[in-house]
């Protein structure tokens, strides 16, 4: 696990940054629904490019992965999105 | 049967379950738990983790959502927000914010508690949610008609809220509603918490109204407060079920001349006004479909790390490590910062 995270030291750091931001900008924004449902939108869209960008450098990009970022991607969105449309 | 699972050579040995427990790992893809792991074979995830089922969850919880936002058209008030909202704490909340802001307090007045009262009800009557109502009243017309002659005043509304202290504070962080909430031109205020259906959601309205009298003369003493704080506890609420949508409602033709929704009954709650519980709490039940689902796929990943690092198995995968980031962050924010509640 420790080596996966050396290896990739500044993939995670960027994406630690984007989760730490993203979780200050949810709780400014708690009681605007319309904005938390864009940020979730938009953290979604961020990832899935992190991941694609991430698996490119490394010359290790597939259809498979890009399926796999994307899913999980729109899975994390619409976790967000169920709670938030009501 | 017999051959299910016996490669070519080892046809002939008599039994299968003697060449399982010979061969205990031919039959490990068969087991329910393989599911869960991780596959050194095929380089893979575990099979409740692969691009297909993760398309299910994602479909699930779709559904789901269809689902509760189909539910309140066929069977109103089965869904809807639990609350415990009431008039002394959305008043101490408000001073609270008022001294923290530099701003006087505020008393109760009986008639802006009246003028609350009257726009919570005529919004479920009406089946709207907004300052102006579908026939052009305004805040200040409920104001006027209670006979409160004012220099200033304000309307603050919010729905779907579970505590008095979470709609001051949406109030409060929202820049519109804060200007109200600690506005140094208003010297009174009214509230009124009502509980109802709408849209199909049982759901409980809050109406602020503020105001600075004409005459200073006018101004509400702390006896007339205790009264008003007394009469918000005791009272009876009237509920109004299967409101319809606003735009169903001409804005420009005559209250007289509208005509009401054919389901609506109006029903008297004779227990504590303050308090409101629908059949489903539909903020506990989403935040739990979206928890639990976040969870299982959250700890199939932490187990697919753990069990490949354990087997040393490498998988043409993408991070495992960085999903497992992702998905903790929203339930974090899930658990820990997302609210119910609307405020306009």
């Amino acid at each position: 696990m420790l080596e996966n995270i050396k290896e990739n030291r500044i993939e995670y750091f960027i994406l630690i940054v984007a989760v730490i931001t993203f979780i200050i900008l949810v709780y400014t924004f708690r009681f605007n629904k319309g904005v938390l449902i864009l940020l979730s939108g938009l953290g979604a869209v961020l990832y899935i490019f992190w991941g694609i960008i991430h698996h490119y450098i490394r010359g290790k990009l597939t259809k498979n992965i890009v399926y796999e970022y994307s899913l999980f991607g729109l899975l994390s969105f619409l976790l967000f999105f169920v709670v938030l449309s009501f | 049967m017999k051959n299910y699972l016996q490669p070519k050579q080892e046809k002939e040995e008599p039994g299968v379950v003697k060449y399982w427990r010979k061969h205990p790992k031919s039959i490990e893809k068969y087991q329910f738990v393989y599911r869960f792991l991780p596959k050194d074979d095929k380089k893979k995830r575990a099979d409740f983790l692969d691009n297909k089922a993760i398309l299910i969850y994602c479909a699930i919880i779709l559904f789901v959502t269809l689902v509760f936002r189909f539910i309140p058209k066929f069977a109103p008030g089965v869904l809807g927000y639990a609350s415990n909202i009431n008039v002394s704490d959305l008043l101490k909340y408000t001073n609270k914010k008022r001294e923290e802001n530099g701003a006087s307090n505020l008393r109760l007045n009986a008639k802006l508690s009246s003028a609350a009262e009257k726009k919570a009800q005529d919004m479920f009557a009406d089946g709207y949610w907004a300052h102006v109502a579908p026939d052009g009243k305004e805040p200040w017309d409920f104001i006027i008609s209670e006979g409160y002659d004012y220099i200033y005043a304000g309307e603050n509304l919010a729905k779907n809220f579970s505590t008095s202290k979470e709609v001051v504070e949406a109030w409060f962080n929202s820049p519109s509603h804060k200007s109200n909430l600690i506005g140094k031109n208003y010297d009174e205020v009214g509230f009124a918490v009502v509980n109802g259906v709408m849209d199909g959601y049982e759901t409980t309205l809050v109406v602020q109204m503020f105001g600075r009298p004409r005459q200073p003369s006018m101004l509400a003493d702390a006896k007339e407060e205790q009264v008003v704080l007394e009469k918000s506890q005791t009272k009876e609420i009237t509920s109004v079920a299967g409101v319809t949508e606003r735009t169903e409602v001409p804005a420009n033709i005559p209250r007289e001349e509208q005509s009401k929704p054919e389901d609506t009954t109006t029903v008297v709650i004779a227990t504590n006004p303050q308090e409101t519980k629908a059949v489903i709490d539909v903020t506990k039940a989403t935040k739990t479909v979206s928890i639990a689902f976040g969870g299982f796929v959250g700890s199939l990943l932490a187990v697919d790390v753990l069990y490949s690092r354990k087997k040393g198995l490498r998988k043409f995968t993408g991070l495992t490590l960085a999903h497992i980031t992702i998905i903790g962050m929203v339930i974090a924010s899930i658990w820990f910062i997302l609210k119910p509640g609307l405020v306009i």
